[in-house]
């Protein structure tokens, strides 16, 4: 009997001991650092106590608490984590080889299909994709009219539910998109043609018709015992949500005319939409402004939608949609493989013209209200998800390096493909 | 790696608003006072002059003064560097650059499609770009003949040629020439291996050795024909083959090689064949595994044109990292920034930041890849790619430093000629806007009824 208290108090003591050496405590400490909360104005030599992998206290005068591990980022900005809008992270590793592509399924409407069941969480693209900030990202499937369901995954965890943050973000849509009339003269007779799109769309409106018949017959199949219920529909199920407008659907527009058009179906079906692309937003800015439709800018290593707008249109796009006051956030767009610029395409529609400030919340703050999850993500503030970005300056700058990335709480492991491979060849002695 | 920007019909207003030539010192001296110049072989000069005569750069310094009737540009403060240089480059070429019909393809010329309506000439200015490498596709083991250009935007196809810059023949190893990608380039053929690829090659080298033979032999006898004055009966020439006369052009150093090429192993096999063979290689294309052999590539004084992170669209290119440039520069190789694709080739100068960030090379490094480097990778040096007197006045203007995040460029002026000016830009877009509300809104009439 005393033997055994002897070892039960032995081995408490021993555990106690592995817990003080755990190199994650469940407290974490950011000194004196500037802190960039985005919401909320800068703080000069601040500190942030994260618990449990919240934001617990944050300001000039919180105090560690006795034996918490401390980062010193004396000198070091510290920021939100960013939010990637639109990737395929975990859905393609190598572009030219298929069997590692996931994120395009056969077929026009696949609503049903949901990117968490093919994710690889070890897709090295996660570790290399960080290095810039990104924290969450919108991983989405593509393809067809209707390409599934995107999920929100924070850019760590051993597993997919482990790194999911929310399951079910998002619907898509791809919006058909009127051709550019072909040759010289052309313009003109396109014009007095059929118009292709609104036909095209029309097909869009007949599927959600469809879907919605589905969801009303199943209503009174419930209500009714003598009403037989429709045939179990996998599609139109997914399209419930959409219907009743508590899914958003991310609907995918570029030409000026197609918004138009994008805009009056989204409010005809009186669905919760947000829109990606937008090439030619700039041209009715206020009419997107009006419909309080977000937008979702793509990768903006691209050129011109077309000629005429001019060879900066995609740069000048952003900032006419900010300024009519459209909520806007960045992506970086089809390639996992070029993730990491997120932040330079925010620093390319600053050089530009976009307020600096409105740059940062379009990485932060508005994916974050977008997709509706801004009482947990895009800013430093008590309360909020403790995903946080440590970095020699400012990360808008391709010179500057993100030292340390901290996600729920957790320091994440900086170490990825690039660092293991550049440290190896490094090490080849010169001759 | 080619990204079109599909430009259809001819955008006529659009077009002559951006080909008029604003400001040129082939009238006048062109005098640029007051900025910050990055002149790459000698340090930047803050509130620095640059003195433009005719084509060339006459005199770069502080206070210069203005010569008698010389136009002047105030810099304010601007950055000016010398004009970017993209060595790797696939625009201004009418048509596709691949010729697939055939494995190995020397007797093709990009010379002979070059487009000067080519929209992305435009596009190039407006990101600093002033002299680009256009070439054949990457389909071939040895592909034809590419050419350097100047972005003369406005000017014929024979006015864009960067005159006396030695021509280029394109080599590819790998798996575009294996054709072994799920988005295949084109059928299926010999070679399907690396092994077949470098075979292809040796192959032309021998056939091409007996052609300049056989040549050799004609003359020769030829010679001596004409000179036994009708004794000896004039031989009869061998059959004419451009193809092996390319081939031969290439073991006769007149061309420079340009091998498209990933993976370290490949690039050093292809080394040893052109060891054995004479052959001078002047730069690896791509050369993304590059880093692993710096020793290899400084002792043999090879190039690398590179990306400065574009990875992982395929399996050549996964083993690679950001970083690689930089590596390959600190220890000693020569290195270019290339776009290879017309969107990459508008924000050249962003990609140079990054390698300050991955591998830590100097901002004056960064620039040296955009620059002098590629300059002496085409042969070119002596022309551009610093901004010394005697040398071109290509050059770009930006109204931050070049590796700037938010950075904008400006000016562009390519032979003391301004082909691009962002202000002029601004107040042609704005007036083109403006005239067609005009037209849209109808005139009031005039004595109406109401």
């Amino acid at each position: 009997m005393k033997k055994s208290l002897v070892i039960a108090i032995a081995c408490m003591l021993l555990s106690g001991a592995l817990l003080r050496s755990n190199p994650e405590p469940d407290r974490l400490f950011i000194k004196n650092a500037t802190i960039v909360p985005v919401v909320g104005s800068k703080i000069e030599g601040g500190n942030v106590l994260i618990e449990d992998g919240k934001i617990k206290a944050v300001g000039k005068e919180v105090q560690p608490p006795a034996g918490v591990q401390v980062i010193d980022a004396s000198g070091m900005f510290v920021y939100p984590g960013f939010i990637d809008s639109y990737s395929h992270f975990g859905l393609v590793e190598i572009a030219a080889i298929a069997s590692t592509s996931d994120f395009r399924e056969m077929g026009k409407e696949n609503p049903e299909l949901r990117v968490v069941w093919a994710v690889n969480p070890h897709s090295v693209h996660f570790g290399t994709g960080r290095v810039t900030g990104t924290t969450t990202a919108l991983i989405a499937p593509s393809g067809g009219t209707f390409a599934g369901i995107s999920a929100l995954l924070k850019m760590d965890g051993w597993t997919v539910p482990e790194m999911t943050f929310k399951e079910t973000a998002t619907s898509f849509i791809n919006f058909p998109m009127t051709p550019r009339p072909v040759g010289e003269g052309v313009a003109v007779q396109a014009e007095a043609k059929e118009d292709v799109t609104s036909k095209l769309v029309d097909r869009i409106r007949d599927y959600l018709r469809e879907a919605r018949r589905y969801q009303e017959l199943k209503k009174v199949a419930a209500d009714d015992p003598a009403v037989k219920a429709p045939e179990y529909n996998a599609k139109y199920e997914a399209l419930g949500p959409v219907l009743d407008g508590t899914l958003p659907v991310i609907v995918s527009v570029e030409k000026a005319k197609d918004i138009e058009l994008a805009i009056k179906f989204v409010q005809d079906e009186k669905l919760k939409a947000v829109f990606r692309g937008c090439a030619q937003g700039f041209k009715v800015a206020d009419k997107i402004k009006q419909s309080g439709i977000p937008v979702i800018i793509d990768s903006l290593y691209t050129g011109p939608s077309e000629p005429e707008d001019g060879y900066d249109a995609p740069y000048r796009n952003v900032v006419a949609l900010a300024k009519a006051g459209v909520l806007i956030s960045f992506s970086s767009g089809d390639s996992p493989a070029q993730g990491k610029d997120l932040p330079y395409h925010a620093a390319k529609a600053v050089a530009f013209g976009l307020p600096y400030d409105e740059a940062l919340k379009a990485l932060t703050i508005n994916p974050a209200r977008i997709f509706g999850v801004d009482d947990r993500l895009g800013s430093i503030e008590v309360g909020k998800d403790a995903d946080l970005i440590i970095a020699s300056g400012d990360p808008l700058d391709m010179k500057t390096e993100v030292t340390q990335l901290v996600i729920n709480g957790r320091r994440i492991d900086m170490s990825n493909w690039w660092e293991t491979l550049y440290q190896k060849f490094k090490s080849r002695p010169e001759k | 790696m080619k990204f079109k920007i599909a430009v259809i019909g001819i955008l006529g207003a659009f077009l002559s608003l951006c080909q008029s030539l604003w400001v040129s010192a082939a009238e006048k001296p062109l005098l640029l006072k007051n900025g910050h110049i990055i002149t790459v072989s000698g340090g930047t000069i803050d509130g620095g002059d640059i003195l433009i005569q005719g084509t060339k750069i006459a005199q770069v310094g502080q206070g210069l003064p203005a010569p008698a009737g010389a136009e002047t540009i105030d810099l304010a403060g601007r950055w000016v560097m010398p004009g970017i240089i993209d060595s790797h480059s696939h625009i201004a070429l009418e048509g596709d650059v691949n010729e697939m019909g055939d494995i190995i393809t020397a007797e093709v010329d990009c010379k002979d499609v070059i487009n000067p309506r080519d929209i992305n000439i435009f596009y190039a200015l407006t990101g600093g770009v002033t002299s680009i490498h256009t070439m054949h596709g990457s389909a071939n083991p040895i592909g034809g003949r590419g050419i350097a250009l100047k972005m003369r935007w406005g000017k014929s196809a024979a006015d864009l040629i960067f005159e006396g810059a030695p021509l280029t023949s394109k080599w590819a190893l790998g798996e575009n020439p294996k054709n072994s990608n799920d988005i295949g380039m084109g059928p299926a053929r010999y070679p399907k291996t690396r092994m077949g690829v470098e075979q292809s090659i040796r192959d032309q080298f021998e056939r091409a050795k007996d052609y300049i033979k056989k040549w050799a032999d004609y003359e020769k006898k030829a010679k001596a024909a004409k000179e036994s004055k009708g004794k000896i009966a004039p031989p009869l020439p061998p059959k004419k083959d451009y193809r092996l006369e390319g081939v031969a052009d290439i073991l006769n150093g007149k061309l420079w090689v340009r091998c498209h090429a990933y993976q370290s192993e490949e690039m050093l096999s292809i080394l040893r064949l052109c060891r054995e063979y004479g052959v001078k290689l002047v730069c690896f294309e791509h050369g993304l595994e590059g880093y692993r052999i710096t020793n290899e590539l400084v002792k043999y004084g090879v190039a690398v044109s590179t990306f400065a992170d574009f990875w992982a669209y395929k399996w050549e290119a996964y083993n690679t990292i950001p970083h690689a440039a930089a590596l390959c520069a600190n220890r000693g190789v020569l290195v270019a920034l290339n776009s290879d694709d017309a969107e990459r080739m508008r924000h050249l100068f962003n990609d140079a930041a990054k390698t300050v960030r991955f591998g830590g090379v100097s901002e004056e490094e960064a620039i040296r890849m955009l620059t002098i480097n590629p300059a002496k990778i085409l042969g070119v040096d002596s022309r551009v790619g610093t901004i010394e007197a005697g040398k071109d006045a290509d050059l770009a203007v930006f109204n931050r430093h070049p590796l700037d995040p938010f950075t904008v460029c400006e000016m562009t002026m390519v032979d003391g000629t301004v082909y691009f000016d962002r202000a002029r830009y601004l107040a042609d877009m704005k007036k083109a806007e403006e005239e067609e509300k005009a037209k849209k809104t109808p005139e009031k009439k005039s004595g109406g009824e109401d």
